[in-house]
């Protein structure tokens, strides 16, 4: 049956309308859950807050195993969802940049501009910072692109590279989430609580 | 007023959450396996198959070859030693149990050619399309008869009888000539030196009536 689109059970151009309906939803529970506060986000990095590690490390595990056992059930046939291609060198260095950006700005790109969106003026001026971004990766592309292009591997998966199975792999991947859901509490706890909002 | 218990029970609510997901993730891995579906739905898979598209006629496919046409790709399905016997003109031998191995896919999986499958009759080439048709190739065509047509029709076209239709003639003529493409030789057009034959003159010795001398009438 699944996935809805490419299967033909609803058109293809619905795509813009449900990715505009999905963004906002997306952008309205990530300013409910406080996501447009850069002293919530950053606090990841300092130890006194953990909430971006375990929001986004539960909907990894919640959206693989729901579908998994869809998969399993026959509702959506896994093989035709998009798995972004993996360009390796690109992806490290361009996450370290933005991890870097990340831990000193208080933003990930959708962050930021979910606290525009509010009227945060450190957020308005981390946007500018990405457009400046933008624009000078856009001006230097040429001695950019082999690294953008390069050390391609296809669209693979962890479960590819490590040859294991799926089921095997988010059981595991689901006790280390726990784990270290565990371990950031202890290490919330032993910080002093600082207030921000 | 919040219910103590439920306040309680909430108390844990993260270490059951964690517990559902270690559940749920381990219910995955003890779920029985089962071999996925491969391949296009059964349905289709039976419709493509109902369907007598598929098929090439002989005549077509000797038109195809007699005027060069590049677009298609003949493929044989039957073992080595029929295809060293006797094949179809250009024909690449791929047998129907290495129909999958690695350097048979690059013939069949592709469409920029059509693909031609043939066997002595419809079905090894029919049972080449069908596995191959699941995988969803495209563009296999399968030779309507195989081999046996092959011969019936255009090496060895039947001659058709005087009250039967004038398209029935144009077919054989084309199927005559296709046949003297592929190399048949008919005996009206085998070229026989006329060789004049010496005709001994005879000679019919005719005997002079000799005239008799005049004897005295009456």
């Amino acid at each position: 049956m699944g996935p809805l689109i490419p299967n033909g059970v609803i058109p293809g151009e619905w795509s813009y309308i449900i990715a505009l309906i999905i963004g906002l939803a997306f952008g309205y529970i990530l300013e409910a859950s406080g996501f447009s506060s850069s002293r919530k986000l950053a606090g990841v990095f300092y130890g006194y807050d953990f909430v971006v590690l375990k929001v986004f490390f539960t909907a990894a595990i919640v959206s693989v195993i729901g579908l998994l056992y869809m998969d399993y059930l026959g509702y959506v046939d896994i093989s035709h969802l998009y798995v972004h291609p993996t360009y390796l060198w690109g992806a490290i260095i361009g996450g370290v940049i933005m991890g870097v950006g990340f831990v000193s700005g208080g933003f990930c790109p959708g962050t930021s501009l979910c606290a525009v969106a509010i009227g945060k003026i450190d957020a308005m001026v981390f946007v500018g910072g990405i457009l400046i971004g933008i624009f000078i990766f856009s001006e230097l592309y040429q001695y950019f692109e082999p690294l953008y292009d390069g050390y391609f591997y296809g669209n693979i998966t962890l479960m590819d590279s490590f040859d294991i199975s799926p089921y095997w792999f988010v059981f595991i991947f689901t006790i280390i989430a726990i784990i270290s859901f565990v371990v950031v509490d202890i290490i919330r706890k032993k910080r002093k609580t600082i207030f921000y909002n | 007023m919040i219910n103590r218990s439920l306040a309680k029970v909430l108390s844990f609510r993260y270490k059951i959450l964690a517990l559902i997901f270690v559940v749920l993730a381990g219910g995955l891995v003890l779920l029985p396996k089962y071999e996925k579906h491969e391949g296009i739905s059964p349905e289709k898979l039976l419709s493509n198959a109902i369907s007598p598209e598929r098929y090439i006629s002989t005549d077509e496919l000797a038109h195809k070859i007699i005027n060069q046409d590049p677009s298609y790709l003949l493929i044989d399905v039957r073992d080595e030693v029929s295809f060293d016997e006797y094949t179809l003109p250009y024909a690449i031998n791929i047998p129907l149990e290495k129909l999958f191995d690695e350097d048979s896919e690059a013939y069949l999986n592709q469409d920029e050619f059509d693909v031609i499958l043939f066997s002595n009759d419809n079905f090894q080439a029919n049972q080449a399309w069908l596995l191959c048709n699941r995988l969803e190739y495209k563009n296999l065509r399968v030779l309507d008869g195989g081999m046996n047509t092959w011969f019936n029709t255009i090496i060895n076209p039947s001659t058709p009888k005087e009250n039967m239709p004038a398209e029935s003639f144009e077919l054989y003529t084309f199927r005559k000539a296709a046949s003297m493409y592929f190399g048949v030789a008919y005996p009206e057009q085998v070229k026989v030196k006329k060789v004049k034959k010496i005709i001994p003159k005879k000679v019919i010795a005719v005997k002079k009536k000799k005239k008799l001398p005049t004897e005295g009438g009456c």
